[in-house]
């Protein structure tokens, strides 16, 4: 029996430029789904990129589709990240850096606020004391 | 030092999110859902340090050079934070007497805790006599400390599955820690050497759960090893597409097609490179354009050429035969024409070719 009896053949798309894989495509489905759970539940979902087998090209092509948003963070701690919002509210583009400036991680969080962002009540703690020592001093 | 992690980092000028962050990227790396990090910096955050012994055999110190190398400092410093490293040949300042009784006192204090670390194979031959520490055997040394420790980490693919050591002809006997100890739980980290955040993964895990991640068949830590690296690799895409690189140096290498024609081992080998990547996150070998020589599985060493292709039979003279019988002339005809190329490429000092480089 040929392989050709076998009704279902896999057609690989072809890739419009070199580089591009046509994997990062199915991302924009995931972050459409992701968005509607966070709506409905309130459930923050993140998307790791770096577990995906995409192209340096593929990540990019992402990046245009999803849009530069209005708010962008940066965060200083062992090298810097960015947190930026895409054209997408609710959709962010997270990416880690190293002191060296070479990137980490990197992932798509569909939240309304990033994780990372949202100070930490032990932190809040201290630096309440901190100001609370602060006055007293005055 | 014996309070929660966090408050030994905060004590360093380590912030909470650049914990966070680093808890991220590790959850990242050991394959754990994207939210995970923040369930695993609250649980690290809280955990002690355990003690950890860390025994060097017949090994090159690349597993170690590897491990202090590994991200930035800062993280770096952040791995030995989480645990209490009590011996390290390598790196303690101490030496000789003091050094073997900084060993026998961590081993009372903690005994039945400690995490016993081991780079290197043990070698068998001649009494243990090819390598020795304080007139001891690798042998006797290795069951002393294994007596006592909750777990055993094989570091690298010598302690691992013997490595480099144990290749043909394995002239000292060599052999791999689980193939001494039988009675402890081990977790295999190979690679030559392995990926640091791997160690610092197990250590994590550990930290986290307090137990030892789940195995592979290998005794392998199923989230940095239970993918192969083409299913991980980003070239994998040109696979599927029939597109292969046929030299080091032809369109197809130009245009980061799959290697897996010029001996990439990546579909046989289970490691995470594809994803974690080498120093910090800049490259790693295949991105580099070179294939995968499959350094986290046994015998790696032995498997028949880094630059002969998986589907090719590993030894040449089976090759020659197999295809005379079947009357395909080709086969012969190629196998003397990259002789023969091989010889002149030598004699004119051309280009490498991959007739060269194939063992």
């Amino acid at each position: 029996m040929s392989i050709d009896a076998i009704p279902i053949h896999v057609i690989n798309p072809l890739p419009t430029e070199p580089g591009l894989t046509g994997n990062a495509l199915p991302l924009l489905r995931e972050i459409s789904e992701m968005l509607r759970r966070l709506l409905e539940t309130g459930e923050s979902t993140a998307i790791d990129l770096s577990a995906l087998p995409l192209t340096p090209i593929d990540l990019e092509w992402l990046r245009e589709k999803l849009g530069e948003g209005e708010i962008a963070v940066t965060l200083q701690a062992s090298g810097e990240s960015t947190l930026n919002e895409t054209a997408c509210p609710g959709v962010w583009w997270i990416t880690h850096r190293n002191e060296n400036g070479a990137v980490t991680s990197q992932f798509i969080e569909v939240s309304f606020v990033p994780e990372l962002v949202k100070a930490h009540p032990e932190d809040v703690k201290i630096g309440r004391d901190h100001l609370e020592l602060l006055i007293s001093d005055l | 030092m014996q309070g929660p992690l966090i408050d030994n980092l905060v004590r360093q000028g380590i912030s909470r999110r650049t914990f966070l962050k680093y808890c991220a990227t590790l959850a990242s790396m050991m394959a754990l859902p994207p939210t995970a990090g923040r369930a695993m910096a609250e649980a690290m955050a809280a955990s002690r340090r355990p003690s950890v012994i860390w025994l060097p055999f017949q090994e090159c110190t690349g597993c170690t050079e590897s491990i202090t190398r590994s991200h930035s400092p800062t993280i770096e410093g952040m791995i030995f934070d989480m645990i209490s490293l009590d011996y390290q040949e390598t790196l303690m300042a101490a030496a000789g007497f003091q050094a073997e009784e900084a060993r026998h006192q961590a081993m009372k204090e903690n005994m039945g805790k400690y995490l016993l670390i081991v780079d290197g194979s043990i070698p068998l031959g001649q009494d243990g006599a090819f390598s020795c520490t304080a007139g001891r055997s690798n042998l006797e040394t290795l069951k002393e400390a294994a007596a006592g420790a909750a777990a055993i980490v094989a570091m690298g693919s010598c302690a691992s599955f013997g490595g480099i050591p144990k290749a043909n002809p394995n002239p000292t006997g060599a052999v791999s820690v689980s193939d001494i100890i039988k009675d402890k739980p081990i977790v295999n980290i190979p690679g030559c050497p392995p990926i640091p955040v791997v160690m610092t993964g197990v250590l994590a895990h550990y930290l986290t759960f307090g137990t030892l991640p789940e195995l592979d068949d290998k005794g392998r830590p199923k989230s940095f090893y239970g993918e192969t690296i083409h299913d991980r690799c980003y070239r994998r895409p040109f696979y599927d597409q029939g597109k292969f690189a046929k030299t080091f140096d032809d369109e197809g290498a130009r245009n980061g097609w799959c290697l897996f024609e010029l001996g990439c081992k990546g579909p046989v080998t289970h490691n995470a490179c594809a994803t974690t990547k080498w120093n910090g996150g800049t490259s790693w070998p295949v991105e580099s354009g070179h294939g995968c020589l499959g350094c986290s599985e046994p015998d790696f060493w032995d498997a028949g050429g880094f630059y002969k292709a998986l589907s090719m039979p590993a030894d040449p003279l089976k090759f020659v035969a197999v295809a005379a019988v079947a009357g395909a002339a080709v086969g012969v005809g190629v196998s003397i024409a990259n002789r023969a190329k091989k010889g002149s490429a030598k004699a004119a000092h051309e280009t490498t070719t991959l007739a060269d480089l194939e063992k």
